[in-house]
C-alpha cells in the first residue's frame, strides 16, 4: 500500500519532461499508454506465482522521484579503465538517465551505434519498426513502467550480411538516488554478425537508485548476436531488468547475464524462438554475498519446430544472502523436433542463505527432447579434502572449489574479457587476498 | 449378467466391450440423501445423523467458516466448472450403518459393483480385511483374528470415532488442519467415512490393509477421511483403490488422509484412483515421520477428470525418510495434477520422490513438487526425478518443481525428461511379431515398471490391465 501511494506524481511529472524533448508523436502516445497500463495495474505480491519468493518491498518504489540528470557529468575511474580494458569498437556511457560518453569508430558499413533519442531523429523508420516490439507495457506492471519512463536508451542496428569484429558496449551508471529506466534496442538484419555488452557499475552515492532496464533484442533470419549484461551495481541500488528476445530462422542468440552488485536484482531472461533452426544459449551467473537477494527469472518460449535452446545458470550464496532461481521451457503445440534443456546449480556457503530452484516444463508437442536439473548443496567435503591434503589451506580450498564451480559458466562464455573480469569479481568477493585491490 | 439387478442402460451394456464394464451405474437407494450444496445446515445434519460427539460438530461448523474465508485456489488445475451448488455433500447408503464381518451381509448392488469392477470375490477373501467404502459409509470389514489379537485396529473413521475417542481425538486433524488448505477445510466440514488404522507398538503386519472406495449416488461428494497411525516401530502397508462409475454430471472427491509415523515405524501406503472421468479428485495427503522411521507413499492416478493431489512427508525427527512414487495416466479430457511434497525439518533426513506421467490424445499430465529444507536440517538429502511420456502430438505435459534450500549442509537433485514413444523400439518389437498396439502398451508398461514392481501383484496386474485398456484405440 505505501508502494500505490507515491506514485502517480512520479509518473506523469517524469513523463512530461521526456516528452518536452521533441519527441514524435507516436512515441508520446506509447509512452501515456504505458503509463495508463502502469497505473491501472496493480503492483505484483507474494500471491503472484511469479514474484511469490520475491522480496518485493526490497523494490519499492516509495518516494522516488524520477532522476532528472547525473549530478556531474564525470564517468568515474572504474568505467574509464573498464572502457581501456575492453576492446569495443563503440562505448556509450549512460549516467543519471543521460547520456555522458559517445564513442564510435565502428569499421563495418552501415551499422548504428546511438542513443535511442538520436536515433529516433536520425532513423525513425527503423525505431519505430521495432521499439516496443519485444518488450511492452502489456508485460506487466514493470515493464509499464520501463515502457513509459525510459531515458537515453541505446540502439544498434547491424544491416544485413555485416560482422561487427569487435565488441559494442554501453555503460550504466548512476551518481545520486531516484528511479531510473533504460532501453536498449538491438536489431541484427539477417545473416548479420554482432557482439555487445551492457554493464550496470556505479561508485557508492548518496539515497537509494531503482534501476528498470530493459533490452529488446530483434534476431532476423540467420543472424548472429552474443550478448553480455553484467550487474556490479553499488549495494544501494535496487536492480530490475528485463531482456528480452525474438529469434527467427536460423538465427543463434548466445546470452549471459551476470548478476554481482546491488541490494536486490531481479533479471528476467526471456525468448521466443521464433523460426525453425533458431538456437539459443543461455548462460547465467550470481554470487550473492552480504543479504543481497536476487531473482533469475527464464523462460524459453518455443514456437517454431526444429528450434534449439540451452540454459545454464550456476550461483553461489553467502552471508545470509537469498536467491531465486525460476525457469520455464514452454513448448507450444507443433513446435516438433524441438531440444530444449535447463540446468540450474546453486551452492551454498552459508547456513544463513537460501535458494529457491524452480525448474518448470510445459510441453506440448510430442516429438521433443526436453530435460531440466537442479542442485542445491554445499562445497564437497571430498574435494575440499583432496585439496587440503595437497597443502592447501580450508580456505584457498573454498576458494578454489567455488571459483570451479562458477568456472563452468564462464568457460563456455566466448568472450575472454569479460571472463576474466567476472572470474576476478567472483575472487573479490570471496576474500581472495588481493584481488580486490587490482580491481 | 442375466441375474444382474437391471439399470437403466442395461441394453446398451449388451456386447459392450472389455473396456466398458467401468461404465455402469446401479440403481440409487438411499436412506438420506443431504441436500444439494454446503452450507452450516447440512453440516450440522452430518453430524447429528453420525450421532458425534459436540467437539467434532464444532470442529465441522469451523472447518466450515475457514472454508468460507479462504476460497479457492488461484493455481493448478481448471476448477471453474466445478458447482458446488450441484453436489451432495453427504448420502448414507439404505444398509445399517457400520461395519459387518461377513461378505454375505454386503448388499447384492454393492457386490455386484465390486463385481464389475473386476474384483474377484474369490481373491478379495484371499486377501487380508478388506474394509470396503460404498458412498460414504464403510458397509463391509473384515480383518484377520490374529491382528486383533495383536491389537490392530482397522475401522471405518465414524466407528472409529465412536469406539476409540480418546486415541481419535487426540490425533485427528494434527497432520492436515482445516487451516491448511481450501480443500482439507471442506472435507473438515463434511467428512464421512474413510479408514481408521491403527498399530501398536513393536507390531508388524506382513499383508496389506486394503480399503476399497467407490462412489454410486450422481453428484455424491465423496469426503472421507483417513486416519493412520504407526506406533513406534511398527510396520504396514495399506493400499485404498478408487473407482466409480461413470455418471453423466461431473462430481466431486475430496478426501483427507493422515498418518502418524512415530519412532522407528515404517508404513507405506498406496492408491491407484480410477475415479470416472466427469469426477473431481482434490485429495490432500500427508504424513508426520519421526525419527528414524519411514514412510513411502505410492500414488497412481488413472481416472478422474481432474486430479490435484500431492502426498507429502513432513520429516520432523532425526533420520526420517520419506519416499513418493508417483504415477499418472492422463488421457482425453483429462488434467493429472500430481506431485509430492518433501518438507525436511530435522537432520539426517531423506526423502526420494520419482514420477511417472504418460499424456495420451488431448490429455495434460503435471506434476508439481515441493522439497523444503529448513536450516538446521544438517545433512539432509533428497532427490526428484520425474520422467514424462508423450503419446501423441496434442498430448501436453509440465513440470513444476519447487526446491527451497535453507540449510547449507542440504543436498537437493532434480531431474526431469519428456520423452516420446521411440520409433526403433516400436519398430523392433513389431518385427518379433507384436501389433502396433501391443509394442506400445508393452513399452508403456516397461515405462512404469519402477513403480507397478513397489505394488503388490494383484494390484500390479489390475494396473497393468487399466493400462492396456487406456492404450488401447492409441493407433490411429
Amino acid at each position: 500500500m505505501v508502494l500505490e501511494t507515491a506514485l502517480p506524481a512520479l509518473g506523469a511529472g517524469a513523463l512530461r519532461a521526456l516528452t518536452s524533448q521533441g519527441e514524435p508523436d507516436w512515441l508520446v502516445a506509447r509512452r501515456h499508454a504505458a503509463l495508463r497500463t502502469f497505473e491501472s495495474t496493480p503492483f505484483p505480491t507474494n500471491r503472484d506465482e511469479e514474484w511469490r519468493y520475491t522480496q518485493l518491498e526490497r523494490f519499492s518504489l516509495a518516494g522516488l522521484e524520477s532522476v532528472a540528470g547525473p549530478l556531474t557529468d564525470d564517468i568515474g575511474e572504474g568505467i574509464r579503465r573498464r572502457i581501456a580494458d575492453s576492446d569495443a569498437e563503440g562505448v556509450l556511457v549512460h549516467k543519471g538517465g543521460e547520456v555522458i560518453l559517445s564513442e564510435a569508430a565502428i569499421a563495418e558499413e552501415g551499422v548504428i551505434f546511438t542513443d535511442l533519442c538520436s536515433a529516433l531523429r536520425e532513423h525513425p523508420d527503423l525505431v519505430r519498426e521495432h521499439l516496443y516490439r519485444v518488450v511492452d507495457a502489456s508485460q506487466g506492471k514493470y515493464a509499464a513502467l520501463n515502457s513509459a519512463l525510459w531515458s537515453g536508451g541505446t540502439f544498434v542496428y547491424v544491416p544485413r550480411n555485416v560482422e561487427v569484429a569487435l565488441p559494442l558496449g554501453a555503460f550504466t551508471t548512476a551518481d545520486r538516488g531516484g528511479l531510473s529506466a533504460g532501453r536498449t534496442l538491438v536489431v541484427v538484419d539477417v545473416n548479420a554478425k554482432l557482439t555487445y555488452l551492457d554493464e550496470y557499475t556505479s561508485e557508492p552515492f548518496d539515497g537509494r537508485l531503482f534501476h528498470s532496464a530493459a533490452t529488446e533484442i530483434v534476431l532476423m533470419d540467420g543472424a548472429k548476436l552474443r550478448y553480455v549484461s553484467l550487474q556490479n551495481w553499488s549495494r544501494n541500488v535496487a536492480h530490475m531488468s528485463m531482456i528480452r528476445a525474438h529469434l527467427a530462422r536460423d538465427s543463434r542468440l548466445e546470452s549471459l547475464s551476470v548478476s554481482l552488485g546491488a541490494d536486490a536484482a531481479r533479471t528476467e531472461v526471456e525468448c521466443r524462438l521464433e523460426g525453425p533452426g533458431a538456437e539459443w544459449e543461455v548462460l547465467g551467473l550470481y554470487f550473492a554475498d552480504r543479504g543481497q537477494h536476487f531473482n533469475q527469472y527464464t523462460l524459453q518460449h518455443h514456437a517454431a519446430d526444429h528450434a534449439r535452446s540451452d540454459l545454464l545458470f550456476k550461483g553461489a550464496l553467502q552471508d545470509a544472502s537469498t536467491e531465486v532461481f525460476s525457469g520455464i521451457i514452454v513448448v507450444d503445440e507443433g513446435a516438433q523436433r524441438t531440444d530444449a534443456y535447463q540446468t540450474n546449480r546453486n551452492l551454498l556457503l552459508d547456513d544463513r542463505s537460501e535458494a529457491v530452484s524452480i525448474p518448470q516444463l510445459e510441453i506440448g508437442a510430442n516429438d521433443v527432447r526436453c530435460s531440466h536439473g537442479s542442485t542445491t548443496g554445499p562445497v564437497q567435503e571430498d574435494q575440499r579434502f583432496y585439496l587440503m591434503s595437497r597443502g592447501l589451506s580450508a580456505e584457498v580450498a573454498e576458494h578454489v572449489l567455488v571459483t570451479g564451480f562458477l568456472h563452468e559458466v564462464m568457460g563456455r562464455v566466448t568472450l575472454p574479457k569479460v571472463a576474466e573480469y567476472v572470474e576476478q569479481m567472483v575472487q573479490a568477493k570471496l576474500g581472495v587476498p588481493g584481488v580486490r585491490e587490482r580491481l | 449378467m442375466a441375474d444382474l439387478p437391471q439399470h437403466p442402460d442395461a441394453e446398451k451394456l449388451q456386447g459392450m466391450e472389455h473396456e466398458k464394464q467401468y461404465d455402469f451405474r446401479l440403481p440409487e437407494n438411499y436412506f438420506y440423501k443431504s441436500e444439494k450444496g454446503l452450507d452450516r445446515r447440512v453440516v450440522e445434519r452430518i453430524s447429528y445423523y453420525k450421532g458425534e460427539p459436540e467437539w467434532m460438530l464444532k470442529f465441522r461448523l469451523n472447518a466450515l467458516e475457514i472454508a468460507e474465508k479462504k476460497g479457492r485456489p488461484k493455481w493448478g488445475a481448471d476448477l471453474t466448472k466445478l458447482n458446488f451448488d450441484d453436489i451432495y455433500f453427504y448420502v448414507r447408503p439404505q444398509e445399517r450403518q457400520g461395519t459387518t464381518d461377513s461378505w454375505d451381509d454386503i448388499p447384492e448392488e454393492v457386490r455386484e459393483t465390486y463385481r464389475r469392477l473386476g474384483i474377484p470375490e474369490a481373491e478379495q477373501r484371499v486377501l487380508a480385511g478388506v474394509g470396503a467404502q460404498f458412498e460414504s459409509e464403510m458397509v463391509y470389514h473384515n480383518l484377520k483374528e490374529e491382528w486383533e489379537k495383536k491389537g490392530v485396529i482397522f475401522l471405518d473413521s465414524d466407528t472409529g470415532l465412536k469406539e476409540h475417542p480418546e486415541l481419535f481425538k487426540e490425533y485427528f486433524s494434527t497432520v492436515v488442519p482445516p487451516e491448511d488448505n481450501y480443500f482439507a477445510a471442506v472435507n473438515s466440514a463434511v467428512w464421512s467415512g474413510g479408514s481408521f488404522v491403527y498399530v501398536p507398538e513393536g507390531v508388524e503386519v506382513d499383508v496389506p490393509l486394503q480399503a476399497y472406495f467407490l462412489l454410486n449416488a450422481e453428484n455424491i461428494g465423496q469426503f472421507e477421511r483417513t486416519l493412520i497411525i504407526g506406533a513406534p516401530g511398527s510396520r504396514f502397508h495399506y493400499i485404498e483403490g478408487c473407482t466409480a462409475p461413470t455418471y453423466n454430471s461431473d462430481s466431486f472427491h475430496s478426501g483427507v488422509i493422515e498418518i502418524v509415523c512415530q519412532e522407528g515405524s515404517n508404513v507405506r501406503y498406496s492408491t491407484i484412483q480410477n475415479w470416472s472421468h466427469n469426477v473431481y479428485n482434490l485429495v490432500t495427503q500427508r504424513a508426520l515421520v519421526q525419527a528414524g522411521a519411514s514412510m513411502g507413499w505410492l500414488d497412481g492416478n488413472l481416472g478422474s477428470k481432474v486430479t490435484m493431489k500431492y502426498p507429502s512427508c513432513y520429516l520432523v525427527g532425526a533420520g526420517a525418510h520419506g519416499e513418493v512414487m508417483s504415477i499418472a495416466f492422463a488421457g482425453d479430457g483429462q488434467h493429472q495434477d500430481a506431485g509430492a511434497k518433501m518438507i525436511h525439518a530435522a537432520p539426517d533426513s531423506s526423502s526420494s520422490i520419482v514420477s511417472k506421467s504418460i499424456s495420451k490424445g488431448y490429455g495434460r499430465s503435471s506434476y508439481r513438487g515441493l522439497v523444503q529444507i529448513y536450516d538446521g536440517a544438517t545433512r539432509a538429502r533428497s532427490n526428484v526425478e520425474c520422467d514424462a511420456l508423450l503419446l501423441d502430438e496434442t498430448s501436453k505435459t509440465d513440470t513444476y518443481p519447487y526446491i527451497q534450500i535453507e540449510e547449507k549442509t542440504a543436498q537437493v537433485g532434480h531431474e526431469a525428461r519428456v520423452s516420446k514413444l521411440n520409433d526403433e523400439q516400436i519398430f523392433y518389437l513389431m518385427s518379433r511379431g507384436l501389433a502396433e498396439d501391443e509394442a506400445m502398451a508393452l513399452i508403456v508398461r516397461g515405462f512404469l515398471e519402477p513403480v507397478a514392481k513397489e505394488l503388490p501383484l494383484e494390484y500390479a496386474v489390475e494396473l497393468n490391465r487399466l493400462i492396456e485398456l487406456e492404450m488401447e484405440g492409441s493407433v490411429g
